[in-house]
């Protein structure tokens, strides 16, 4: 639309001549007004498309939402897994004497893993025998596997990974074990830690268990023979400062 | 609101030690037994909740939790029972003591977190 304006003419009166252009100032600012709604007029309004385009964004904006929120719990479990193998890790080595190591060991079975039931194997000195340096609800199992604080051998699953030190888990053809952890100090089997029954509440071993096994094999055995080491020396050099002190005396 | 004081009462060193990094947000006060338990008590008076084993030497989870609720310092504060006892009598018989809450070992973090959280009323 376009709005026409008379000229200003010279022998127009004063007066006239002011009404006139004030008119035409009046005219001259419609105009502009009119032409600013004309193109406004022209312009997309909030039709069906930009609501689309809302509902798109918000629709993604909800999906990111949602994957923030399994990032973050997955970052949160992740964590929780973290922190537990280095408290386990920790523990294992935080004393020097071997009944806490043990301790330590029974209470991750026990606190961490759910064990209901496990038997901690090691070799005896010369390698004859396998004994049981710590087991818990023995006396219930009827295997007839851990009799008078030995392992008398003929679980499938036990004696392989005594032999070869590799970590199972069940459950195993012919085997009571619900997992059987190898101990290696160096590089050779000292032992096992044998899980025979999760507590009721704990219907299996899940993934994340296999890091704390693969933890215990790696750490279990070396933080228990360092600790008898330091043990036995140190009882040697109580016995060697004792004679000291009675050669001293006499 | 200032921080909420957590009484762990555990023979589990390795359980003393999940919970200093699990609950960093808190005080912690410690204890290995229910007579301990008494005395860290009877010391801070203002602990806000009180996470607690069942099988300990001396006296074990339920044996405080009852001195704890014939005690009128110490009634009110809520107790979660953290164990590995898993069956319903026992969950019923701790319940039935006056614990608030039932935690059963092995637990995921974040489930314990939270219900300290609700019990504290706070969000760490």
């Amino acid at each position: 639309m376009t709005v026409r304006v008379p000229k200003q003419t010279d022998e127009q009166p004063q007066r006239r001549a002011d009404a006139l252009a004030e008119l035409q100032s009046t005219l001259a600012r419609a105009g502009e007004l009119l032409l600013s709604l004309e193109q406004s007029a022209r312009r997309p309004g909030p039709g069906p498309t930009s609501v689309n385009e809302l509902q798109d964004r918000l629709n993604d904006v909800v999906q990111d939402r949602d994957e923030l929120s399994r990032r973050l719990a997955e970052y949160e479990q992740q964590t929780g897994r973290l922190m537990n193998l280095y408290v386990a890790t920790y523990q294992l080595h935080a004393t020097l004497d071997p009944g806490e190591v043990q301790s330590t060991i029974a209470e991750i079975a026990t606190n961490l893993l759910g064990a209901e039931r496990f038997a901690l194997l090691f070799w005896n000195a010369d390698g004859t025998q396998c004994e049981i340096a710590l087991g818990q609800g023995l006396s219930q199992d009827s295997s007839g596997f851990y009799p008078a604080g030995k392992y008398a051998g003929g679980d499938p699953a036990v004696d392989a990974t005594l032999t070869d030190g590799v970590l199972r888990m069940g459950p195993i053809d012919g085997s009571e074990a619900v997992a059987v952890v190898p101990l290696t100090v160096q590089g050779a089997v000292v032992g096992a830690l044998v899980i025979l029954k999760l507590f009721e509440h704990k219907a299996m071993l899940r993934s994340e268990d296999r890091e704390l096994l693969d933890l215990l094999a790696a750490h279990a055995a070396s933080a228990l023979f360092a600790a008898r080491v330091y043990h036995q020396t140190d009882r040697k050099l109580k016995t060697l400062e004792s004679l000291i002190q009675l050669v001293k005396r006499g | 609101m200032p921080p909420r004081k957590v009484l762990i009462v555990d023979d589990s060193k390795l359980l003393h030690r999940m919970f200093e990094m699990m609950l960093r947000q808190y005080p912690l006060v410690h204890a290995y037994d229910g007579k301990e338990a008494l005395e860290r008590l009877g010391e801070n008076g203002d602990v806000d909740l009180v996470l607690l084993d069942m099988n300990m030497p001396r006296m074990n989870g339920l044996e405080l939790l009852e001195a704890m609720k014939a005690d009128a310092r110490f009634k009110k504060i809520p107790v979660v029972l953290v164990t590995t006892e898993g069956s319903e009598e026992q969950t019923q018989r701790g319940l039935e003591a006056g614990a608030a809450a039932y935690v059963k070992k092995p637990f995921r973090n974040e489930e314990l977190i939270a219900v300290v959280q609700r019990l504290t009323g706070s969000a760490a």
